[in-house]
Order: C-alpha cells, then sequence, then structure tokens
C-alpha cells in the first residue's frame, strides 16, 4: 500500500483512472490515431511556412533556418510535454458548469490528476511526435557542439518551457471555478505563443523582447535556445535570465498550481 | 463524540448582477455588482455514529447545499464542520475515505465501462482488501439484486439499475458515513424498496452513519429515527419523528363502517368530517378522547360492522408545519 495523498499514491492513481479511460474510449480508437495525425501536420505545416520565407531571405536576424528549426523543435517538444498530460484541462468550464467536477472533490485523489486522466484525446500526441522529430533533425544540424552539459541544459529547457506554457493554462483555467469561461482567455494565450514563440525575439526589437519575457513567452524556446547557440549576447535582456529560464518554468508553475487550488474553493456545483 | 458536527455554519452564493442596456456583456464582465444568496444560514447541528437522519426540507431549502459542505465538494462561507475527525474541505482526500456519497441526480460510475468495472476501479482507488472487496460484492449484488445487469456499460442502465450500481459502489470500501442525496427519486416501487431494504440493513448491521434527503415521506417512515426540518437555510425542527406528529398533527381518524345509513353521528369528543354510504370518518384528539372510550361511545349508540384508525401521513404533517410558518 502506498502512504496517502503521497505522489507516489497520486500516479497509482493516475494510472487506475487512465486505465478506465483507456477502455471507456478503446471503441473509437481509429479516430483517436487520426487526431493524433492531423495534429502533427497542423505543426508541420506551421514549420514549412517559416521554412518557406527564410529559404526566400536566407535568415532571420542572423538566424539560419536550422538555428530556427531547434527553437521551433525545442517549442513545440515543450508545447507537447505540457499539452499531452494537461490536455484535459479544456474541458474545467465544461465540467464546472456541469457540476461534474463533484465526483473529483469527492474521491481520494487529487482533482487536477482525475481531471487529467478523465478521458483519452490523443491530438496532442501528434504535436509532442512532430516537436521531437523536428527537435532530432535539428539538433543534428546545427553547429553545436552536443557536450553532457548542453544536453542537460536541454533537457531542463524543455521540462522548464513545458512549465511556463503548461502553468499559464492551468492558472488561466483555474478562473473557470468563479467565472465559468475561461475557455476564449486560454484559446488568446495559447495563440500569443505559437505566434511569438516560434521565432527569435530578436525580430521584435528590444522592447518585444522585454514583453515576450514578462509574458514569459520568450523562457519557453527563444531563450534556452539562444543559449545552446551560443547567441547569449544578442539578447536584449540580461544573459543570467537566458540562463535560469528552466528555474523560470518551476516557478510558474507552482504559483500556478497554488491558485488553481485557491480557486476549487469558489467552486459553486450546479443545482441546489 | 458525535461523528458529523456543524456550528454555524454559513454558505453564500455570488453572483454578478447583468447589467442591461448598452455594451451591457462588457459591462457584466467588469461589474463588482454582486447579488448574495443565503442558501445555508447558520445550521449548527451534530450526528452520533450509527444514527440514521432525515435531512428534509422544500426545495431551495438548502439540503442539498448542506450535502455538498460535507462532503467536501463546497466550502463554507463562515461556520464551523468537523466529519469524522476532518475538515471536508480542507482534507478532500482524507474525507473520501470516511464517506460514500450518492446523488441520486447524477452517477459517480463510469458511464462508458460496464457496472463490474467501475466497482474494480473503485476498489483499487480506495485499496480494499481483496476479501473484503469480494465479500462486500458477493453480498451488495445478492441484496440489490444486480447479478443481470453487471457486464452491461452504465450508460444503458434503466435509473433503478443505476441507482443500486451508485449505492453498492459508495459502500465497497465500507465508509463510515453514507450521504444520500434523493436516492430514490424517479424509481418504480419494487426498486425504492430494495434501496430502503439496503440502506436499513447498512445502517443496522455495519452501523453505518446515514444523512438522508428526499421528498418522498415512506424513505423517511420507513428509515429515519431522527428528522432535521430546514427551511430557508435554517433549522426548523430537529428531533425524533413521533413527537414532530403529535404536536403538529395531534389528531386520528376513526373510520367505522355503520349497519344503517347515517349523516352524522353525535359523539362527545370527535368530529364527523364525512360520510358516505354509512362509512364515517371521524376526528379526534386521543389525548382527550382515548380512542376505546370513542369506540365503545359509538357501539354503543350505533351498529358498527367495521373500523379503522388512521394515523397522519408525515408529508400532511410537515406540510402543516410549513403552512403555519409561512402564516406567521
Amino acid at each position: 500500500m502506498t502512504v496517502r495523498g503521497s505522489i507516489a499514491w497520486q500516479l497509482k492513481a493516475a494510472g487506475i483512472l487512465f486505465g478506465g479511460a483507456l477502455r471507456g474510449t478503446a471503441q473509437y480508437r481509429a479516430n483517436l490515431f487520426l487526431t493524433m495525425a492531423a495534429g502533427a501536420l497542423f505543426q508541420t505545416t506551421g514549420f514549412l511556412a517559416l521554412w518557406v520565407m527564410l529559404a526566400r531571405f536566407g535568415d532571420i536576424a542572423g538566424w539560419t533556418i536550422t538555428d530556427v528549426a531547434l527553437l521551433y523543435g525545442i517549442r513545440l517538444t515543450a508545447h507537447g510535454v505540457w499539452a499531452v498530460p494537461f490536455n484535459q484541462l479544456m474541458d474545467v468550464e465544461h465540467f464546472v458548469r456541469e457540476g461534474t467536477f463533484d465526483r473529483f472533490l469527492v474521491r481520494p485523489v487529487n482533482p487536477l490528476v482525475q481531471l487529467m486522466t478523465s478521458r483519452v484525446r490523443l491530438n496532442t500526441l501528434g504535436d509532442l511526435v512532430a516537436g521531437l522529430v523536428m527537435l532530432g533533425v535539428a539538433m543534428s544540424h546545427v553547429d553545436v557542439d552536443w557536450t553532457f552539459g548542453k544536453l542537460a541544459f536541454l533537457l531542463a529547457a524543455l521540462l522548464g518551457g513545458a512549465m511556463v506554457e503548461g502553468g499559464i493554462q492551468l492558472g488561466l483555467s483555474a478562473i473557470a471555478f468563479r467565472t465559468l469561461g475561461s475557455a476564449q482567455v486560454r484559446f488568446t494565450v495559447d495563440s500569443v505563443f505559437n505566434l511569438y514563440g516560434n521565432y527569435p525575439g530578436s525580430v521584435f526589437g528590444r522592447a518585444g523582447q522585454w514583453a515576450l519575457t514578462i509574458l514569459p513567452v520568450a523562457f519557453v524556446a527563444y531563450l534556452p535556445t539562444a543559449v545552446l547557440l551560443g547567441r547569449t549576447g544578442e539578447l536584449g535582456v540580461p544573459r543570467i535570465l537566458a540562463y535560469l529560464s528552466p528555474l523560470v518554468g518551476a516557478a510558474v508553475f507552482a504559483i500556478a498550481y497554488a491558485f488553481w487550488r485557491r480557486q476549487i474553493r469558489h467552486y459553486q456545483g450546479a443545482g441546489s | 463524540m458525535p461523528l458529523i458536527e456543524t456550528a454555524a455554519l454559513v454558505k453564500e452564493f455570488k453572483r454578478v448582477r447583468r447589467k442591461e442596456g448598452a455594451f451591457a456583456g462588457v459591462r457584466t464582465l467588469f461589474s463588482r455588482d454582486f447579488e448574495t444568496t443565503r442558501a445555508v444560514d447558520d445550521i449548527s447541528f451534530a450526528v452520533e455514529p450509527g444514527e440514521l437522519v432525515g435531512y428534509l426540507g422544500p426545495n431551495g431549502a438548502g439540503k442539498s447545499t448542506t450535502i455538498k459542505m460535507l462532503t467536501g465538494i463546497l466550502t463554507p462561507t463562515s461556520g464551523h464542520l468537523d466529519v469524522a475527525g476532518v475538515t471536508p474541505w480542507r482534507q478532500r482526500e482524507r474525507n473520501a475515505r470516511n464517506i460514500g456519497v450518492v446523488f441520486g441526480q447524477r452517477s459517480q460510475l463510469w458511464w462508458d465501462l460496464p457496472l463490474i468495472d467501475s466497482f474494480r476501479m473503485i476498489g483499487r482507488l480506495y485499496e480494499v482488501p481483496k476479501d473484503r472487496y469480494r465479500a462486500n460484492l458477493d453480498r451488495f449484488v445478492d441484496i440489490l439484486g444486480m447479478g443481470s445487469f453487471m457486464d452491461t456499460p452504465v450508460r444503458q442502465l434503466s435509473l433503478g439499475q443505476r441507482m443500486r450500481g451508485d449505492l453498492a459502489a459508495a459502500m465497497l470500501y465500507e465508509p463510515k458515513i453514507l450521504y444520500l442525496d434523493e436516492p430514490t427519486v424517479g424509481l418504480d416501487v419494487i426498486a425504492k424498496e430494495r434501496i430502503r431494504e439496503f440502506v436499513a440493513e447498512l445502517n443496522r448491521d455495519t452501523g453505518t452513519t446515514v444523512l438522508l434527503t428526499t421528498h418522498d415521506m415512506d424513505d423517511v417512515e420507513r428509515l429515519c429515527r431522527r428528522l432535521i426540518l430546514i427551511d430557508h437555510g435554517k433549522v426548523l425542527y430537529d428531533g425524533p419523528v413521533a413527537p414532530l406528529k403529535e404536536h403538529y398533527a395531534p389528531h386520528r381518524e376513526l373510520v367505522v363502517q355503520l349497519a344503517a345509513e347515517t349523516d352524522v353521528v353525535d359523539i362527545d369528543g370527535a368530529e364527523t368530517v364525512k360520510a358516505e354510504g354509512g362509512r364515517v370518518w371521524l376526528s379526534f384528539d386521543p389525548r382527550e378522547t382515548p380512542a376505546a372510550r370513542l369506540i365503545a361511545a359509538v357501539s354503543a349508540k350505533y351498529e358498527i360492522t367495521d373500523l379503522s384508525i388512521t394515523e397522519p401521513d408525515l408529508e400532511g404533517v410537515i406540510r402543516r408545519m410549513y403552512l403555519e410558518r409561512e402564516s406567521r
């Protein structure tokens, strides 16, 4: 028996719940793989558009096609790392509005773990696969000596980036407990990450870089990629921030989780 | 020591007041203008281990809101709350292991899975030892008559089958407390009876403490020894069923079948309510006119071929109580 309430217990419970969700959706298996393929295709077309642009102009603010591919791969992989397990955050409004969040609050498992494992949706797995492929290809082409230190930094940066984006989405989802609708805000923020996260921050000028650092889109991929490529000299923000980017993710996520836990107190259920 | 304890419990719901006129939507979004309703207003009660309590009141009285606070779903606005030594909204996961919850309106089972799968998952989530799980499941399948639909996906179950499944799922891990929120709503007589039997047996044999909200007075008459009546978020009555009946409906009815057709039966201490083809309904207060004396008096004057005495039902009692309160 595992210690109740511990992380080991939450993982074990997640396994039980996810197993149930998987058995419940087994009949739609073909559909699952289709949505996954569509996700991967969608993300690849994004990069293709960028590649066409680069092929025409040679480079973006001194970043070659392979440099940008590394940045894009890091962004997409980080996105996939948070989006695969946290995909179900999308449904939080639905659960709150219908009052079905009730059941998550009367079971001996963390409500967030229960939400995450409530359904199987593989479309974001496509994002992760596309991201990993792009990252792998870019890594073999960029002019970087992949020492152990750099690989460790890359891994930390991917987790940090995932936590930056995941933390922000988690925090925004928590608004649903009060206002019942947070989808529009989350969609907008997701667009900002998609739109500005895939380019070297230097193309946006000094003010733009500061804005993206505060937002903090820049910590997902631009700042860590600059460290890996040895381009921290061109940054419009202090170099130390770039090296700290993995820690920023952990901080953002911790704050977001605390906020989420507080907001659950405002859950009103449905009916009388 | 009480198992469930609430003191001065309050729950307020805040709703933003909608704006009207130009840019109504945007102005509502940024509005600080709240409308506050007090669903539960200063409720205090204590339930001892092994009690079976009916928690009753009209729609919107605050029954479900109270239950949702006791289960940890809602956080109280103020007041004290203690359930088996745990503050539910603060220690939800610990509280969850102590309680079973059945909401008549909403299933806790896994919609797309066969019923038996839901039971297996509950067994694992609550870490029920294998032998206990087996023994409990066998017993529940037997009492609730679930054998024929264990492999049916929950979404294909009838309401009565689903409720039985929910009840079994809530008790598989032997919680100390069972909360039942409208467990018999919409069920047929047979399903209702099965559920009542199950609850009565659990309470009697395993000492499970039960808090029941219902609109079905037969549930209450069959199961509850104690009632808590609430209205507008406040406790109106807390105590045994019998004195409530005595106070609000002291009268009994004596129905006599007479050999000859009579319109009015003239007896001291009784009032003719209705007379129809020799059958006469007499209302009397047993504290003033004992039933035996009344029967003797009637039979001295008339020839009785048949008789019966009816007690007021709880529904009438409660209706009377609320009416009296409204008129005050």
